[in-house]
């Protein structure tokens, strides 16, 4: 396993994704090789950092940012008012095809 | 005695010139208005060529005559499109449709053509085209007439005759500069062999051989349809003796300039008209 190899599986460690045997094999590379080890602390102090920007310093894993029911709803209605006005502006501006066939719109002769 | 002036009267072209009368009325809200007229004469073969738009929505036509004694079919082929948005690319994309219509009047009467359809129930705008066609005898009068007055510019509206021309009355000045020559008015016959004219520009006097020539066909069926190059000529100019390509410009009888580049860097101005009635 190379270098890059092994920070992964420090990512997943922290994730607490790895089975016991895996992290054992991580403790014994990261017991010596310095540079793993640094990487690691790097990692957790990061992960301390996301945790503390989101509110929650004592969390035990980095706490996702959660998207409220409300904020939702607001943005999708945002989104289809703004879609519809869009559609408006343009049938307004460029014209558009009409409620009815071409057919319909051929000249026609009336005879007084 | 009957039987007489049937066989005298046979071999004899018909010698009265065909009108169109022309009016375009809108109907809104109540209130009827004039947005445009025209009159279009020639010889009773002539047609007239109709354009039509309002807003997004354009009509164009050629609408002929097949005399009875007493009445008038009058019929039209019709081009008509309307604007239906505009691509990713901002182009506008059109709807087209192509139909025949016909009626039948007397001579005077008055037919009305709905362009964009008749009207629904209900319809606050109606637009349509009053058009009357008559006749009157004048005997060998074989030059068209066409006059248009457009008094609403939201409806944009021409009509023109369409007649093949037999015989063309062109006009012509050489120009250098600022300086003009005099004007050399010659008939040409389309088709036929051309003139040789001179013009006189200071103490320098130069020749070109013109001859007049039909346009070549339309490259579309909608344009052969609507005869586009039906009352078009081509004059075409080159040099007596001369190796250099004959240089070409056409345009319809309308007495409007015209410019002929010439290799030399002179410039030709014709004009196209209907000769005088002889």
């Amino acid at each position: 396993m190379n270098h890059d190899e092994w920070v992964q599986q420090i990512d997943l460690e922290l994730d607490g994704e790895l089975s016991l045997p895996e992290r054992a094999s991580l403790a014994r590379h990261l017991a010596g090789c310095r540079h793993c080890a640094e990487a690691r602390v790097s990692h957790l102090e990061l992960r301390v950092a996301f945790a503390r920007s989101a509110g929650e310093p004592h969390a035990r894993t980095v706490p996702r940012p959660r998207i409220r029911g409300r904020t939702l709803a607001f943005w999708m209605t945002a989104s289809l008012v703004a879609g519809a006005a869009a559609g408006w502006l343009g049938h307004s501006r460029w014209g558009g095809p009409g409620s009815e066939a071409i057919e319909a719109t051929r000249a026609t002769f009336v005879t007084r | 005695m009957g039987a007489s002036v049937g066989v005298t009267a046979a071999p004899q072209a018909p010698n009265y010139r065909v009108t169109y009368h022309l009016r375009v009325v809108e109907r809104t809200a109540g209130e009827t208005r004039l947005l445009a007229s025209a009159a279009v004469s020639g010889p009773p073969e002539t047609d007239m060529r109709l354009a039509l738009r309002a807003g997004t929505t354009e009509l164009q036509g050629l609408l002929g005559t097949l005399p009875e004694p007493d009445t008038v079919n009058l019929a039209g082929l019709f081009f008509s499109r309307r604007q239906v948005g505009r691509s990713r690319r901002g182009l506008p994309l059109w709807e087209e449709d192509s139909y025949r219509r016909w009626s039948r009047v007397a001579w005077g009467g008055t037919t009305l053509l709905y362009p964009f359809g008749p009207p629904g129930v209900g319809q606050r705008r109606v637009v349509w085209v009053e058009i009357t066609v008559s006749r009157a005898f004048a005997a060998g009068e074989t030059r068209a007439s066409e006059e248009a007055t457009v008094i609403d510019s939201a409806v944009a509206f021409s009509a023109q005759a369409v007649i093949p021309p037999r015989r063309v009355t062109v006009r012509m000045w050489l120009v250098r500069g600022d300086t003009a020559s005099s004007r050399q008015v010659v008939d040409l016959v389309p088709e036929t062999t051309g003139r040789r004219v001179s013009f006189r520009l200071g103490r320098e006097k130069l020749d070109f051989d013109v001859a007049l020539e039909r346009p070549e066909p339309p490259r579309t069926g909608r344009d052969s349809a609507l005869a586009v190059a039906v009352d078009v000529v081509c004059l075409r100019v080159v040099p007596p003796e001369s190796a250099e390509a004959a240089r070409v410009r056409c345009g319809r009888l309308d007495d409007i300039a015209r410019r002929v580049a010439l290799v030399s860097g002179d410039t030709l101005m014709a004009t196209f008209g209907w000769p005088a009635a002889r």
